[in-house]
């Protein structure tokens, strides 16, 4: 029988605290949830696995939450969509660069910073990484946009062996390291009760969450995204997935750089994923070319916090499953 | 593949047209206006009898005003369209359809790129800020919280059944020290003795929480979630007689004189609103009927564009300006961004060593000029606006530059005029003392002309226009 060890932390007085609590005045259960949560982060740690619950704020629909990469610690952005760790280079200005600051000519013409850096230690709750490999870019524009400050973005590499779960309705994620002897039978508590979600097997390409969904029996291969706040199909689908989609206006896209390119918002209609409909989803569409890593590596679309903030939702990056709650 | 694949895309897009137009031709009663998406374009479809008032209504709910479509229905001419990219592929005696492909987004791939583009495109959360500059309450089926000696009463209506009530909001770090109510006939009471302000609120009944559904101001907190907001009133503002009236409307510069929004309540002897006013000076009108007067009761009044006056409040301290000299002067105007710029509306006054003028300014960064006799008259050196700090909470610092003529800061606190905040010399390193508001700052400082990065802040970034600008964060009012 493995040995459990709790720890609880009492954050209470920290600036942690005050920033969450003066944050997550929200509506209903969650404030409950929440004021639980922020006095305490309760972290268990059995053999080489480890499990914490991390409280987080949000930033418009993006999940917001503490971490630390080496000494800076502050608000990083939750981001299923990245390959990785993303660090602000505002913050990590001193950091040395493994890659020269080599000038990449940017598909909208301009030139974008590229530069890699290492990050020590890297701590999210009870999830420690060390020499993390992390790509340095200006999130400036999205610190104006939202009007709080962001140390940068946590992509998918740092949930390696990880069991993730997001509760939006609570605020809460919850982490689990898978340990080498519980690979095959980890679950979290919560997925016992196997009528209460839907299982669906996900596949990790080019690090991101890549999902099999149909719209009127029509295969669509769709990215799980935390980072993107809506949902987005390619223009280039074939009619048959149009035909259940109602557009609502013609909208501008921000891009960086003040380019705005055309694309249309409407409601879709039909979607199933893993035999579960997905009512009807706000979705815009636009041209993912752009996406295309090669040949027959496009990718079908995104679904964001406009499909994820409907439920509670999990994944399991050892066997590649992802749970959605009924 | 991938060559191939455009191919399929382009017969497939041929068929398309075929079997829109197929559709349309079948089904052409009544009028088409159609707005639809295929094989990466977007096709709008309108019939050719069309009447006005239903194509206004196509343009508006997808938001087409720049296509001029009327003026293309109306003599075919579609230059315009074209230069917008659009193609006309149909034009029949029964409709036009128009297309144009959807162009590939910036690289989705970059992820900071990619959260731009993902954001939603329905709602623009701004954070929110608790520095409200004027608010007013909007209670329904529930009279306005009573308010004595500073102490507020918050009610909540009904609930009677609920066994355990509280509130929580800004004033009580929310749920670490959210007061019990107390249950009455009618709902729950419970006193909060508070200062003049805005505050936000939630109540939680048996432990959910909830907005305060008979306040219609609520405001979301920039994360997704609702508040109720409570301003508790510093001002009154009383008109007396006009009871055959059948409005009355207070409109000022608070409200940007929009003359419908401030409905006045009627009294036994005349109409009253009560707001609240942040510090500094507020101008205002009655609109009694649509008829716009000053306040008969109010003697204090500044002159206005249309040759009348404004009535004036001024809340908290004045500022005396002084401009010491100019005994020949005849007329000195004084006009700035506190004051929207108006030339015609604050004047000095004479006095034994030159001319003054008393007017009350809220916290903050402003910049002004002055008019003698008709001539604008700004800074000595460059003419640049002159500065004026309320209330300063953040000194700027740049040290060295001993042989600089002039060092001035430019940035989103002064909307990066170039001459306006100028620095001063003290000791071995420049200063200025500005007033921030909680958030993110950018800024550069200006030395004898050339734009610099702040060498004592090593937070920068750069900007859409790949200059670079440094960063600071103020954490606190």
């Amino acid at each position: 029988m493995l040995h459990h060890i709790i720890i609880v932390l009492v954050f209470a007085g920290t600036p942690f605290c005050q920033t969450a609590a003066a944050h997550s005045n929200r509506d209903t259960s969650l404030h409950k949830t929440i004021s639980i949560s922020i006095q305490s982060l309760v972290q268990s740690v059995a053999g080489d696995s480890v499990s914490c619950i991390i409280p987080f704020s949000r930033a418009g629909n993006l999940i917001l939450l503490r971490a630390k990469a080496d000494t800076t610690d502050g608000n990083f952005v939750l981001d299923t969509g990245a390959p990785g760790l993303v660090l602000n280079i505002t913050y990590f200005r001193d950091y040395p660069t493994t890659v020269a600051d080599d000038e990449q000519l940017g598909i909208t013409g301009t030139v974008a910073d590229v530069s890699k850096t290492r990050v020590n230690e890297f701590k999210l709750g009870c999830i420690k990484s060390e020499a993390v490999s992390a790509d340095l870019i200006n999130l400036g524009h999205l610190e104006n946009v939202k009007g709080v400050r962001i140390f940068g973005l946590i992509g998918l590499a740092v949930f390696n062996q990880c069991e993730l779960i997001i509760d939006y309705e609570n605020n809460l994620l919850y982490v689990h390291k898978i340990g080498k002897k519980e690979t095959a039978s980890y679950r979290h508590a919560m997925l016992k009760d196997t009528s209460a979600y839907n299982s669906i097997p996900i596949e990790i390409w080019n690090h991101k969450i890549l999902a099999v969904t149909y719209i009127n029996g029509k295969k669509l291969k769709l990215i799980i995204d935390s980072g993107a706040e809506t949902n987005m199909l390619d223009s280039r689908l074939p009619g048959v997935v149009f035909e259940n989609v109602e557009i609502i206006k013609r909208i501008s896209l921000n891009g960086a750089g003040n380019k705005k390119v055309e694309a249309l918002y409407g409601n879709l209609s039909n979607l199933t994923i893993g035999n579960q409909p997905a009512g009807i989803l706000p979705v815009v569409i636009t041209n993912l070319e752009k996406t295309c890593f090669g040949v027959n590596s496009c990718i079908d679309g995104v679904l964001g916090f406009d499909f994820l903030g409907l439920h509670k939702i999990g994944f399991n990056f050892v066997n590649n499953q992802m749970y959605i709650w009924k | 593949m991938e060559m191939r694949r455009r191919n399929i895309i382009s017969l497939k897009c041929l068929t398309a047209l075929f079997c829109l137009l197929l559709s349309i031709t079948l089904h052409a009663q009544p009028p088409v206006k159609s707005y639809t998406v295929k094989d990466g374009k977007m096709y709008i479809a309108l019939g050719k009898d069309l009447p006005k008032n239903a194509l206004d209504s196509f343009v508006n709910k997808y938001e087409l005003t720049d296509l001029d479509l009327e003026h293309f229905l109306q003599n075919g001419i579609a230059d315009s369209l074209t230069q917008l990219g659009w193609t006309v592929d149909i034009n029949n005696a029964q409709l036009y359809v128009i297309s144009k492909p959807l162009f590939s987004t910036d690289n989705l791939i970059d992820p900071a790129e990619k959260i731009f583009i993902t954001q939603d495109p329905s709602s623009d959360i701004i954070a929110p800020t608790n520095q409200a500059h004027f608010g007013y309450n909007h209670f329904k089926n529930k009279s306005p919280f009573a308010v004595k000696d500073s102490v507020v009463t918050f009610y909540l209506r009904s609930h009677t059944n609920a066994h355990n009530v509280r509130l929580a909001g800004n004033f009580s770090n929310w749920e670490k020290s959210a007061l019990p109510m107390r249950k009455t006939d009618s709902g729950w009471v419970t006193k909060v003795k508070l200062n003049k302000g805005k505050y936000l609120y939630k109540f939680i009944i048996d432990g959910n929480w909830t907005i305060d559904h008979d306040n219609a101001n609520t405001e979301n907190d920039g994360m997704g979630n609702d508040n109720s907001v409570y301003y508790y009133t510093n001002y009154n503002f009383n008109l007396n007689g006009y009871t055959n009236t059948k409005k009355v409307f207070l409109a000022g510069s608070f409200n940007g004189w929009r003359n419908d929004e401030l409905a006045m309540i009627r009294t036994a002897t005349g109409w009253t609103i009560p707001v609240y006013l942040s510090e500094g000076t507020h101008t205002y009108r009655f609109v009694a009927d649509g008829k716009w007067l000053a306040d008969p009761d109010n003697k204090d009044q500044l002159p206005n564009e249309f040759n009348d006056f404004n009535s004036v409040i001024r809340i908290g301290k004045p500022f005396v300006f002084k401009l010491p000299g100019f005994k020949d002067a005849k007329k000195i105007a004084l006009f700035g961004s506190f004051n929207n710029w108006k030339e015609n509306e604050l004047f000095m006054t004479k006095n034994a060593t030159g001319w003054e003028l008393a007017y009350t300014l809220g916290p903050g960064n402003y910049e002004y000029k002055l008019i003698v006799d008709g001539r604008k008259i700004g800074d000595s050196i460059n003419d640049a606006n002159l500065s004026l700090v309320i209330q300063p909470n953040f000194t700027f610092r740049l040290k060295g530059y001993a042989n600089a003529k002039t060092v001035c800061l430019g940035g989103d606190m002064n909307n990066w005029n170039p001459g306006s905040f100028k620095m001063k010399r003290e000791g071995d390193e420049w200063i200025f003392k500005a007033h921030l508001n909680k958030g993110k700052h950018i800024y550069k400082f200006i030395v004898d002309g050339k734009w610099i990065l702040d060498p004592g802040n090593k937070l920068w970034e750069q900007n859409e226009f790949g200059t670079n600008n440094s960063v600071l964060w103020m954490e606190e009012d």
